[in-house]
C-alpha cells in the first residue's frame, strides 16, 4: 500500500523532472556566426543576424539534409538561422497550421493547386508585395513565372525544384546486346516494343499503385501523351477546365495510351497488374537478372527507388531516353513538375529569405550533391554533376515545357476524379463511362 | 459430439482414476484448437513483417516474405541492413529520449486525474454527477481530429505550441474520457460493504481514496496505462501537429527514414520491431497486476 503511493509518487517526481529537462534542453539555442551580416544581396542592407525564419516541407530524411545544405550559405553570409521542418504529411498538415494560426514562415509546396488554396484562403503572401517581375524574370523564365501565377495577377511563390517526368528508362546492357537503337518517334518508340516481344522479352513495366493517390502515374501518361498531339494551347485550355476530358481531343490521348497499356505482350503481367503494382517498384524490373521488363517511363525521382548500388547512367545498370515526340510539328515537349515556395509570414528576414530562394545560387549546394533540377534560368549547367546534366539539358532543350497537368486543375479533379478515372479506365471502363464522370466532377 | 468421442468401450483400471480430467480436456480441445487458430491467424502479419525485416529491399520487392522461409538456405536475401539503417540514423537515441519525455508524463498525468475524477463520480455525492459523467461518455465518442485546429490557435495565442507541456495537455485531454470511463467501471463495482466498513472504522474520503481505492483499482489502472502508453507511443498525428519535426521522436523520426517519397518503406520493418521494445517492457513489467485478483479475500467477517 505504502509501496504503492511511493511509486506513484516518484512517477510524478520523474515526470517532473523530465519537464524541467524538456525545459532547459528547449532554451538551448545554437548561435549563428556570420563575419558581416550586412554585406549580401538579399537583406537589403539591414543587420538581421540572430533571426529564425522556419520553412516547412515535404522533404525529409536525406532530401532535408541535401536542402539544409543548400541554405548554408546564405546563413553564413547573413545570420539568419533559416530551420528547416519537414514531413511526409505536409499536405494535410500545412492545411491544419494555417488554419490553427501556426502557419510556417515559408511553406514548401509540392504541388501549386494546394499553394492556389491556401493562396484563396488568404495565408499565402502575394511575392509582387515584396520584389518586382523584372527581378524575378532575372532567374526565371517567363513560362515559370505564368506557372506560379493566381488568375488575380498574384505570383503565389517562386519555384525551387522540378523533376522532369517524360522520361522512359532502359537497361543499357541489354540493348547493346541486342543492337536495340534509342526511340526518337513514337512510331520507332512502337516498333521496338514489337522487336522486343519477338525477341522473348516483354517490353513495358507499368506501375500505377500509390495508395490513396493511385492513379497519378496514369495522368502523367495521358498528359505527356496530350503534349504530342496538340499543340500547347489545347493542352492549356484542357487544364483550365475549358477543353473538356469528353472531347475528341483528350479520347485520342486515351487512345494513344490503350496502344500501350492495354496489350498483354507489352505489359509485364499483363494489363490487369498495372493497377496493383506500387508505382515505386515498376523500375526494379528492369534492374533484375535477368530484365523481366525493358522499358519504364517515370519521372526523374525513380532513381531514389532502385536498390541500393544500382548504378544510372549509360554504363550503368539503368539509363534513361526522353519520351519519344508523336508529331514531328509539335517538337518535343517536356512535362515537369515541382515544388514551389510561398511566404505566409511577413517579416524583413522571411523577405529576404525568399530573395535567396529565388535565385538559381540557392540550389546549388543541393544541386551539386546530386538528384536535383533546379527550375532557375541563372543556374548554369556546369553546376550539375556529370549524371545529372542530361535532365537539365531535356528541359532546356525542350521546345514546349508544360507543368503536369493534374496538379494544376482543381482538387476535386486533379487528385481526385482524374485520378480515379486512371483506374476505372484500366480496370475496363469505357471511355464513354469515365471521360463524362471526370467531366462532371469539375467545379464550375 | 463430444460425448461419443469420450466415452471408450474399454477402460484401463490405471485410467479411471484420470478419467474425469482426461474428458475435460478432450471437451476443450475443440476451443482450444479454435483460440489456436485465432492466434496464429493474428499473428502472421507479425511473422511475416520479422522474416521481411530481414531481407534486403530487392528480395522484399522481389518475392513474398513466406518465400524468405521456403528458400531458408538462399543467404543472399538475408541482410540487418534494415535494423543497421534505423538504430543508426542520426538522432535516433535522441527522438527516443524525446518520445520518452513525451510519454511517460502524458501517461501518468490522465491516470492520476482519472482516478480522482472517477472515484468521486463512483462514490461522492454532489449534485450533477451523473450529468457530468454521461458528458465525459460522450466525449469519447469526439474524434481528436476535430479538435486538432480549435486547440493549436489556443496553443498558438499562449505559446506552448511546440512545447512537451502541449503535449501532455494534449494527451491528457484525448486520453482523459476514456481513463475516466474505464476507472469509473471499476472503481465503482467495488463492494459497498468495504467502503462502507471503512468509514464505519473512522476512515477519511483521502484515506478510502489512497488506501482502498487505488489499490485496488491496480489491475484497471495497469491496464489503462498500457493503452495511453501506447497510444502516446505510438502517436504520430498529435506530434506532428503540436510537436513538430524540429525534436525528433521515434514516431516523426521513422516516418522521415522512409523518405520523401515513401521510397524507402522497408526500413519500416525494422522500425516497426525496435520501437516494440519500449513497449513490451512496460507490458511485461505492468502484466503482472492486472492477472493478479486484487479483491479476493476482501471483505471478512
Amino acid at each position: 500500500m505504502q509501496k504503492l503511493l511511493r511509486i506513484g509518487l516518484t512517477l510524478l517526481v520523474l515526470s517532473m523532472i523530465t519537464a524541467l529537462l524538456a525545459v532547459s534542453c528547449a532554451r538551448e539555442e545554437e548561435t549563428v556566426a556570420a563575419t558581416n551580416p550586412t554585406d549580401n544581396p538579399w537583406t537589403g542592407g539591414d543587420n538581421l543576424a540572430g533571426t529564425e525564419v522556419i520553412l516547412f516541407g515535404a522533404y525529409v530524411d536525406e532530401d532535408a539534409a541535401r536542402f539544409r545544405t543548400a541554405m548554408e550559405p546564405f546563413i553564413e553570409q547573413t545570420g539568419i538561422d533559416v530551420i528547416y521542418e519537414g514531413s511526409g504529411d505536409f499536405e494535410a498538415l500545412i492545411t491544419v497550421r494555417a488554419e490553427g494560426g501556426d502557419p510556417p514562415d515559408i511553406a514548401v509546396f509540392p504541388q501549386p493547386g494546394l499553394m492556389t488554396d491556401l493562396y484563396q484562403q488568404g495565408h499565402v503572401i502575394d511575392l509582387r508585395d515584396w520584389m518586382s517581375e523584372s527581378d524575378l524574370r532575372e532567374s526565371y523564365e517567363a513560362s515559370w513565372i505564368d506557372m506560379s501565377r493566381h488568375e488575380d495577377g498574384a505570383i503565389m511563390g517562386a519555384w525551387y525544384r522540378t523533376s522532369v517526368k517524360s522520361l522512359v528508362w532502359y537497361p543499357p546492357a541489354v540493348f547493346e546486346e541486342e543492337g536495340y537503337e534509342i526511340p526518337t518517334t513514337w512510331d520507332e518508340l512502337l516498333a521496338l516494343s514489337d522487336q522486343m516481344v519477338a525477341d522473348g522479352y516483354t517490353p513495358w513495366s507499368i506501375s500505377m499503385e500509390s495508395g490513396g493517390a493511385t492513379g497519378w502515374v496514369g495522368t502523367d501518361w495521358i498528359e505527356d501523351i496530350m503534349l504530342r498531339i496538340h499543340p500547347p494551347e489545347v493542352y492549356d485550355a484542357w487544364v483550365a477546365g475549358d477543353l473538356r476530358f469528353d472531347s475528341p481531343e483528350v479520347r485520342e490521348a486515351f487512345e494513344y495510351l490503350e496502344e500501350i497499356w492495354m496489350n498483354d505482350d507489352y505489359v509485364l503481367g499483363g494489363a490487369g497488374s498495372i493497377l496493383t503494382v506500387p508505382f515505386g517498384d515498376g523500375a526494379n524490373p528492369l534492374v533484375m537478372d535477368p530484365p523481366r521488363a525493358l522499358l519504364h517511363r517515370q519521372a526523374s525521382f525513380i532513381t531514389a527507388f532502385l536498390p541500393d548500388g544500382t548504378e544510372v547512367g549509360p554504363d550503368g545498370d539503368i539509363n534513361f531516353f526522353y519520351l519519344p515526340q508523336i508529331k514531328p510539328e509539335l517538337g518535343d515537349p517536356v512535362l515537369v513538375a515541382g515544388d514551389i515556395m510561398s511566404a505566409m509570414r511577413d517579416r524583413p528576414e522571411v523577405r529576404a529569405v525568399m530573395r535567396y530562394l529565388a535565385t538559381g545560387e540557392s540550389t546549388r549546394g543541393w544541386l551539386e550533391q546530386g538528384g536535383f533540377v533546379a527550375p532557375h534560368a541563372d543556374v548554369p549547367l556546369d553546376w550539375y554533376p556529370a549524371e545529372d546534366r542530361p535532365y537539365a539539358e531535356i528541359v532546356q532543350d525542350a521546345d514546349v515545357v508544360r507543368f503536369d497537368a493534374s496538379d494544376l486543375m482543381p482538387g476535386a479533379v486533379g487528385t481526385g476524379s482524374f485520378w480515379t478515372g486512371m483506374v476505372d479506365f484500366v480496370s475496363g471502363d469505357s471511355l464513354d463511362d469515365v471521360l463524362p464522370a471526370i467531366d462532371a466532377s469539375w467545379p464550375r | 459430439m463430444s460425448d461419443t468421442a469420450v466415452k471408450k468401450p474399454y477402460v484401463r483400471p490405471s485410467a479411471v482414476a484420470g478419467e474425469k480430467k482426461s474428458r475435460a480436456l478432450i471437451a476443450g480441445i475443440p476451443a482450444r484448437a479454435f483460440i489456436l487458430a485465432i492466434v496464429v491467424i493474428w499473428t502472421i502479419p507479425t511473422l511475416g513483417l520479422l522474416v521481411s525485416s530481414f531481407r534486403t529491399q530487392l528480395a522484399i520487392a522481389e518475392t513474398g516474405w513466406w518465400h524468405g522461409l521456403i528458400n531458408f538456405t538462399d543467404f543472399a536475401q538475408w541482410t540487418i541492413a534494415n535494423y543497421e539503417r534505423v538504430l543508426f540514423a542520426d538522432d535516433m537515441a535522441n527522438a527516443f529520449f524525446n518520445s520518452l519525455l513525451i510519454t511517460i508524463p502524458s501517461t501518468v498525468i490522465p491516470i492520476t486525474m482519472a482516478a480522482f475524477a472517477a472515484h468521486s463520480i463512483a462514490w461522492m455525492v454532489f449534485p450533477g454527477r451523473k450529468i457530468l459523467f454521461v458528458i465525459i461518455v460522450g466525449l469519447l465518442i469526439v474524434p481528436l481530429q476535430m479538435a486538432l485546429i480549435p486547440v493549436l490557435r489556443v496553443y498558438t495565442r499562449h505559446g506552448i505550441n511546440g512545447t512537451y507541456l502541449g503535449m501532455w495537455l494534449a494527451h491528457t485531454g484525448f486520453g482523459l474520457p476514456l481513463a475516466t470511463y474505464m476507472l469509473y467501471g471499476y472503481i465503482s463495482s467495488i463492494p459497498k460493504s468495504i467502503l462502507e466498513s471503512a468509514h464505519a472504522d473512522g476512515a477519511t474520503p483521502w484515506m478510502m481514496f489512497t488506501r482502498l481505492v487505488l489499490p485496488l483499482s491496480i489491475p484497471a489502472i495497469a491496464s489503462f496505462s498500457i493503452f495511453q502508453f501506447l497510444w502516446v507511443w505510438n502517436d504520430l498525428l498529435v506530434a506532428l501537429v503540436f510537436f513538430g519535426t524540429r525534436r525528433p521522436i521515434v514516431t516523426t523520426r521513422l516516418a522521415e527514414l522512409v523518405g520523401s517519397r515513401g521510397q524507402s518503406w522497408h526500413v519500416l520493418t525494422a522500425g516497426a520491431f525496435i520501437t516494440m521494445v519500449v513497449p513490451l517492457i512496460i507490458f511485461f513489467s505492468l502484466q503482472r497486476y492486472f492477472v493478479r485478483g486484487m479483491m479476493a479475500g476482501s471483505v471478512k467477517g
